[in-house]
């Protein structure tokens, strides 16, 4: 059977918010996709399938300012950040299908009058979620806090935790060329940054920030004849369980679920299908919007056991050498937000080997989705 | 002096209705805060909607939601016009005798030092237009 590589990546430079103007978000892309192309070494008229990660879409526009001939495929995974490496799943599909041969993922954002931090305002203006809004809850950060709150209160996790992950990330940052929050912080500084929506201050909330990122997925044999060391899609899944599609606005999860990241079962599908355990993998590029759901995170993908997520990062367990390290380019709390992106090429560089903070002997990475309401997604890559 | 939650201001919000949400207005515009169960096999749900997520049923009744209790809480300064900062703090109420359903509400009118998950909350209003939105504080 045929099976999936990622072969190809590319991005622009990272932008703080508004900051990639006057470039439009398309110009963004194409400059994305021709930087695949080239790091892969195929022709941009070798495109013949697309995938992109969610708000808007325009496969026309793509198409027709890269002078790409057809498509064969061409899809969309949506979602409100929970589906992001579901694209690597989409694509693998495709390939593995043999409905495409080059499969170009696609995710971007650009922040110019809208931001992603009071997102939550348009999605909620609807019958079932207004009631968000009159309580006040206006972005995906004060949501996620009442889900921190509640690991807090079950599990007794404390804000020393949050503020490891956020060190551990600006740790990392340091060495990125590119990171946009590259300064060290310590204990003192986190305990007096500003509350943003207890129990999350200033630094538990993600970078606003600009870019656009491209990834080439086609066969491993394709892959083989390109120019870089091919990257496989071991497991890939996307999807997720009812209960979890409540987050953000309806928060009616039952009580074991409501304290996670909703990735318990996408996490269990991944490692059936790659047959591996938690203790297999090397490097562990976790979607980082919020602090505290990184935590949640390691939970859900048995890194450690439920409720002791604030204890194992407290231990050192993410940082370089620890048990699993955890978003060694300083991911989105440090180096750059783009809906997961970023983590998709961190991975492929940690397992061809050419990353900055390289984990020694990288064979298997999980990259994942969200934490979001449903689809959530996860991807296990190695080499 | 401990600080205390105010009211959101919304007053650039219009409340979206459908049918299905419509009957929670009726009742919160009478004082009355109803939550929808299935008329069928009774299973409490939120958001209210066109099904029964258990039985598919469209048969929906409507109940007073009976006691609240605090499940989860943000707390939120938004800076208002006067250069001060408005303390708000948007919560997740439970109503353990209508299935444990959950609604988000403002948690106003309460010190910051008196809130607690698992107490015991008491209703109010926050008049918007011809909507009466539910609110929630300790004490």
């Amino acid at each position: 059977m045929t099976k999936a590589a990622v072969a190809g990546v590319g991005a622009t430079p990272y932008y703080f918010r508004g900051e990639s103007a006057p470039q439009t978000i398309f110009e963004m892309i194409g400059k994305a996709v021709m930087a695949a192309c080239e790091d892969a070494g195929i022709a941009v008229t070798d495109i013949d399938g697309l995938v992109f990660y969610s708000y808007g879409f325009d496969a026309a526009l793509i198409v027709e300012q890269l002078g790409i001939p057809e498509l064969t495929f061409c899809s969309v995974v949506g979602g409100v950040g929970g589906g992001s490496a579901g694209v690597l799943d989409l694509a693998r599909l495709a390939v593995e299908a043999g409905r495409a041969k080059n499969v170009i993922c696609i995710g971007a954002c650009q922040q110019l009058e809208n931001r992603y931090g009071t997102s939550l305002a348009g999605l909620a203006t609807t019958p079932q979620g207004i009631l968000s809004l009159t309580a006040g809850l206006v972005g995906p950060g004060q949501s996620l806090a009442l889900i921190a709150q509640r690991h807090m209160h079950k599990y007794g996790t404390r804000r020393e935790a949050f503020a490891e992950v956020v060190m551990s990330s600006r740790a990392y940052a340091q060495t990125m060329p590119e990171a946009i929050r590259k300064r060290e912080i310590t204990l003192d500084e986190y305990f007096a940054a500003p509350m943003m929506a207890d129990p999350l201050c200033h630094y538990d909330f993600c970078i606003e920030s600009d870019a656009a990122l491209a990834f080439l997925v086609t066969s491993t044999e394709r892959a083989a004849d390109m120019k870089q060391k091919p990257v496989n899609i071991v497991a890939s899944a996307h999807g997720g369980k009812r209960e979890w599609g409540r987050a953000f606005f309806w928060l009616n999860m039952p009580d074991d679920v409501f304290a996670s990241a909703g990735a318990a079962s996408i996490a269990e599908r991944l490692y059936a299908e790659a047959g591996v355990t938690p203790n297999d993998i090397d490097v562990a590029l976790l979607y980082d919007h919020f602090s505290p759901l990184v935590i949640m995170q390691l939970e859900d993908y048995g890194f450690c056991k439920r409720g002791e997520g604030g204890p194992f990062v407290e231990s050192g367990a993410i940082r370089h050498g620890g048990a699993i390290p955890v978003n060694p380019h300083g991911g989105q709390l440090s180096e750059c937000y783009v809906i997961g992106m970023t983590q998709i090429r961190e991975a492929v560089q940690q397992l061809r080997g050419t990353a900055v903070n390289q984990v020694a002997d990288a064979k298997l990475a999980v990259v994942t989705g969200g934490p979001a309401p449903i689809p959530m997604s996860g991807a296990i890559l190695g080499v | 002096m401990t600080e205390t939650t105010t009211t959101p201001d919304i007053s650039h919000l219009s409340i979206p209705k459908d049918p299905w949400t419509e009957p929670f207005w009726e009742g919160t515009a009478r004082g009355e805060l109803l939550l929808p169960h299935c008329g069928s096999c009774g299973t409490h749900r939120w958001p209210p909607g066109p099904f029964c997520p258990e039985c598919r049923s469209q048969d929906v009744d409507w109940a007073p939601a009976g006691p609240a209790v605090l499940y989860s809480y943000t707390v939120v300064r938004q800076p208002a016009p006067d250069g001060t900062n408005r303390i708000v703090a948007p919560c997740l109420v439970e109503f353990p005798e209508a299935g444990g359903v959950r609604i988000v509400a403002a948690l106003v009118d309460t010190p910051l030092d008196a809130i607690e998950i698992g107490a015991t909350l008491t209703l109010g209003w926050n008049r918007h237009g011809d909507d009466n939105i539910p609110v929630f504080s300790i004490g």
